[in-house]
């Protein structure tokens, strides 16, 4: 690969010092003048139907000025549910959490109490926490038409991909392995949380909001409250983290504009931690039921997945379950059923279908890897994809670089060893895991204006959600321009300076609206030639929307392996972990210094899923029990290993000087990897996720 | 369990929202009004500040609401997160878990209060350099422990580190470039202390 200029050395983010002064803005920080405060009333039922709210002595309470519920508020949250009608405020309410009504006033000391002066007389219904219950005939109905969520044709079936033929593949099998695994709803728990402020100026709306997506947020909120997308203005200067749950427009948005809207004020609304935790979403549960048939030479044969996935009361993800995808095979089946329930929405976490997808595919993988007395990182060499659906073949593919580098990295053969060997009672284990993401290019857009000083203004719609994106695009920039970084000026986060950006979902920034800076700074520099440079108070502005054709006969992918050594102390289940490598095809990095950091964050996140993460829920009340970063065990400071980064730098002739997606991938093998080393290192899987110290206690008595 | 209503069976394991379905007991609107107020004096950054607060704002929220400091971030106001980490005496604490009168007479330093003569503390320079923030969100918090650790332990272990930060949660899980900063810094004040020596 050849070297560049500025892209692809570690570079300090452009606005770090304002992260490290307390002087970056977000969105908790504004004040405006005449704000008042707006808090939430939520259901403390799992499902109910609400027969009466009394108001009369909220409404009383000096400095409350406007309070909306189902009764006088029927705004419908598009992106809430991308199936059924979803209310800001719903009548019945369907899990614990669910909005009921908001409160604005002058403080938030008394908004908070308004709420507590609100009676709701709720009439209690029957409820229904596990998708497999919610399909039995007679389990209570969720939403019409049944629990099961229809596709988005509208027919009541689950998600299906089939390819070859099941029963031929098992047929052709020597051995079949089957098994089952589980995976519980955990929360995004981004540091920051819900706040937006709402203000109008005559129809105009502006929301200052800590999104994903300044572009979609926008046109949803237009859409969702019936204005023209004009009218609209959203601005994010800098936000906290989201890592999915903070993409698309928001109910909180909405409460705010419409709370702004009747009180005459400004309305900043924040949620607290507990709500965040509850209210918005976290990443679905599933019960994964799998079949894989493999001859004796470890050529596999057949996978078979049925899955079910607990999507909260309302469909705002998809409910996939990915992983089986790395794998090459013949015969491939998998059915999925994304199921309602009363237990909190379920939407996008970084790599919404994967880790836990992987988790079940990569741990029975290892088993039928041991069966067959085959070393895990043998047998994922042989069986790895080569091409998409072994048919596809992908642009540029550096799998079987990450497995063997990265277990060279992590000295394997050293590491490994038969499961369960040893004498305890602190048993070592290794294990490993691999995954792929998808890195399409696609539609975003990019203003570059050059002034007469020579200062290159960049406009892009991105947010900077903690990636370093701004930092990425004035590489990106400066690159393609040949100038130092130092000349190009960023201008993000605003919807009235800004032009479309694709958000930061699906790890798109910097593949696509890179790719439009590298466009845009392409069409600067023929308008140079041709013009001159600009004089005086003149501006030269290169405007590109790039749109690039999509890939046809080839599929653009980004690959990973992960590589962890555990210590289980026998006696007590608890496990660390001592050593972890994670190796990485994204093609080539702008930035190594943030990608490190995006990897070492993915993998941490990975690694709480795996050992702690879980909402629990009580059987007989529907209620849940942990909500919190106590209750969800968030890895610490003490609980994180250090996590080595391998770039496995193919080069791939599409995107921004052929980088690929990052962001998501990160996370993908890492449960997995965790759990295979703990079964490595005991001899005795654990199946449902998280692997707690009870769990283990318990395979192993 | 059936003698036991759901609303406080809901406050009781912790996990309810502002929900009740009755209102609250002996609460009037006038009472609400009527909230009981104290002046405090506190010392901030170095400047000392007469203020009438309400007996239930915290500190986090006079910081930042009331005297325009809102670099302590609230990213859980129940002392579970560490972003709202600010020096009380010298010492790390969670100001959200810290009600403002309790500061009265006290010694607050903020993360706006790290950088002296506009010169920006080694700590903040190493967490640049090591690209410590991702969203940022945790960052003045793991600065503010940071700096209790480095008052107390100038030369800490990489173990040290992490248990002295351990009550800063980064989600962002940027915690190796967090401990690598704060080496980093620990390195720098052990030459710069050498070459004044
Ligand atoms: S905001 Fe104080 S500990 Fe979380
Ligand atoms: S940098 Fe985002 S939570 Fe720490």
């Amino acid at each position: 690969m050849n070297t560049l200029k500025t892209v692809g050395h570690p570079t300090s983010r452009i606005d770090a010092e304002k992260r490290v002064t307390g002087t970056a803005t977000y969105t908790g920080d504004l004040r405006l003048p005449g704000m008042l405060y707006a808090r939430v009333l939520r259901s403390p039922h799992p499902h109910a139907r609400i027969r009466r709210i009394d108001l009369s002595r909220a409404q009383a309470l000096p400095g409350v000025k406007a309070i909306l519920t189902h009764e006088n508020c029927d705004v419908i949250w598009g992106s809430g549910d991308m199936r059924n009608k979803r209310y800001l405020f719903n009548d019945p309410v369907r899990f614990v959490g669910d909005a009921v009504a908001a409160v604005a006033a002058t403080d938030r000391h008394t908004a908070e109490e308004a709420t507590r002066l609100i009676a709701v007389d709720y009439e209690v219904l029957p409820f229904v926490l596990e998708p497999e219950d919610a399909l039995k005939p007679g389990a209570p109905e969720i939403q019409p038409g049944g629990n099961l969520s229809p596709t988005a044709r509208g027919a009541h079936e689950p998600e299906q991909y089939r390819r070859g033929n099941i029963d031929e593949g098992l047929r052709a099998a020597d051995r079949v392995f089957e098994d089952q695994y589980s995976s519980p709803h955990i929360n995004n728990a981004q540091l920051e949380p819900r706040v937006a402020i709402a203000q109008w100026d005559g129809d105009r709306l502006t929301v200052h909001t800590p999104t994903q997506g300044i572009s979609n947020c926008h046109t949803e909120i237009a859409r969702d409250l019936k204005l023209a997308p004009e009218k609209v203005r959203i601005i994010c200067q800098f936000m906290g983290g989201g890592f999915g749950n903070k993409n698309q427009d928001h109910d909180f948005e909405l409460m705010a504009a419409v709370l702004a809207q009747q009180a005459g004020a400004p309305v900043k609304i924040e949620f607290t931690r507990k709500e965040d935790f509850l209210a918005v979403h976290g990443r679905w549960p599933t019960k994964q039921y799998y079949k894989v048939g493999v001859r004796n030479d470890g050529t596999l044969t057949a996978i078979q997945l049925r899955g079910y996935s607990g999507m909260g009361p309302y469909r705002k993800g998809t409910g996939g379950i990915a992983g089986i995808e790395i794998y090459q095979c013949p015969h491939v089946e998998r059915l999925v059923y994304p199921t309602y329930t009363n237990k909190a929405v379920s939407a996008n976490l970084r790599g919404p279908d994967f880790p836990q997808g992987v988790f079940g595919i990569e741990s029975l993988m290892d088993d039928v890897a041991y069966a067959l007395k085959m070393d895990p990182v043998e047998f994922r060499l042989k069986n790895m994809t080569r091409k998409l659906n072994d048919q596809i073949p992908y642009t540029s593919i550096g799998l079987e670089d990450c497995i063997r580098r990265g277990a060279e990295a992590f000295e394997w053969r050293k590491r490994w060893h038969a499961p369960g060997e040893g004498s305890g009672p602190v048993k070592r284990g290794a294990g490993m895991a691999m995954g792929s993401f998808s890195s399409s290019m696609g539609r975003s857009s990019a203003v570059i204006d050059l002034d007469a000083r020579g200062t290159y203004h960049l406009h892009v719609g991105v947010t900077d959600i903690g990636t370093g994106a701004k930092t990425t695009m004035a590489l990106i920039a400066a690159e393609e321009l040949g100038v130092p970084l130092e000349k190009i000026d960023v201008i993000w986060g605003d919807t009235d300076r800004c032009p479309f950006s694709v958000g930061e979902s699906g790890s798109r920034t910097t593949t696509q609206t890179g790719w439009a800076v590298v466009e845009a700074a392409k069409d600067l520099k023929r308008q140079m030639a041709e013009k001159g440079l600009p004089q005086g108070n003149q501006l030269l502005t290169a405007t590109v929307n790039a749109n690039p054709a999509p890939l046809t006969g080839q599929a653009r992918y980004s690959f990973v392996a992960h590589f962890a050594e555990v210590e289980v102390d026998t006696e007590t289940g608890h496990v660390r972990v001592t050593k972890y490598v994670a190796a990485h095809d994204s093609g080539r990095i702008v930035n190594p210094l943030t990608a490190e950091s995006q990897v070492k964050g993915g993998a941490t996140m990975g690694i709480g899923m795996a050992l702690h993460e879980e909402l629990l829920y009580d059987r007989a009340s529907g209620q849940p029990l942990n909500a919190g970063y106590y209750g969800a065990r968030i890895l610490t400071h003490l609980d994180t290993p250090e996590v080595d980064v391998l770039w496995i730098q193919t080069e791939d002739p599409y995107g921004p000087f052929g980088a690929k997606t990052l962001g998501e991938p990160t996370i993908i093998p890492s449960p997995a990897s965790v759990g295979n080393a703990i079964h490595n290192a005991i001899g005795k899987r654990v199946n449902d996720l998280p692997i707690t110290r009870e769990k283990i206690l318990g395979v192993l008595a | 369990m059936s003698k036991i209503s759901r609303r406080r069976f809901v406050e009781g394991t912790g996990a309810g929202l502002v929900a009740t379905t009755v209102p609250l007991q002996g609460q009037t609107a006038k009472a609400a009004a009527a909230v009981p107020h104290t002046t405090v004096k506190l010392t901030v950054n170095g400047t000392v500040h007469r203020l009438d607060v309400e007996d239930r704002w915290t500190l986090a929220e006079v910081l930042r609401d009331h005297l325009g400091l809102t670099g302590s971030k609230i990213g859980c106001d129940r002392g579970e997160c560490g972003a709202c980490t600010v020096l009380l005496d010298g010492k790390n604490v969670y100001s959200c878990s810290q009600l403002a009168v309790w500061a009265d007479g006290r010694t607050v330093q903020t993360v706006e209060g790290l950088a002296q003569n506009g010169k920006l503390d080694p700590l903040q320079e190493a967490f640049i350099e090591h690209d410590g923030p991702q969203c940022g969100f945790c960052t003045s918090g793991q600065l503010m422990s940071a700096k209790a650790l480095l008052n107390h332990n100038p030369h800490p272990t990489t173990d040290e580190v992490r248990a002295g930060m351990t009550g800063n949660i980064c989600r962002c899980g940027n915690y190796n470039h967090y401990v690598e900063s704060v080496l980093a810094a620990a390195a720098t004040l052990a030459a710069d202390s050498r070459r004044k020596a």
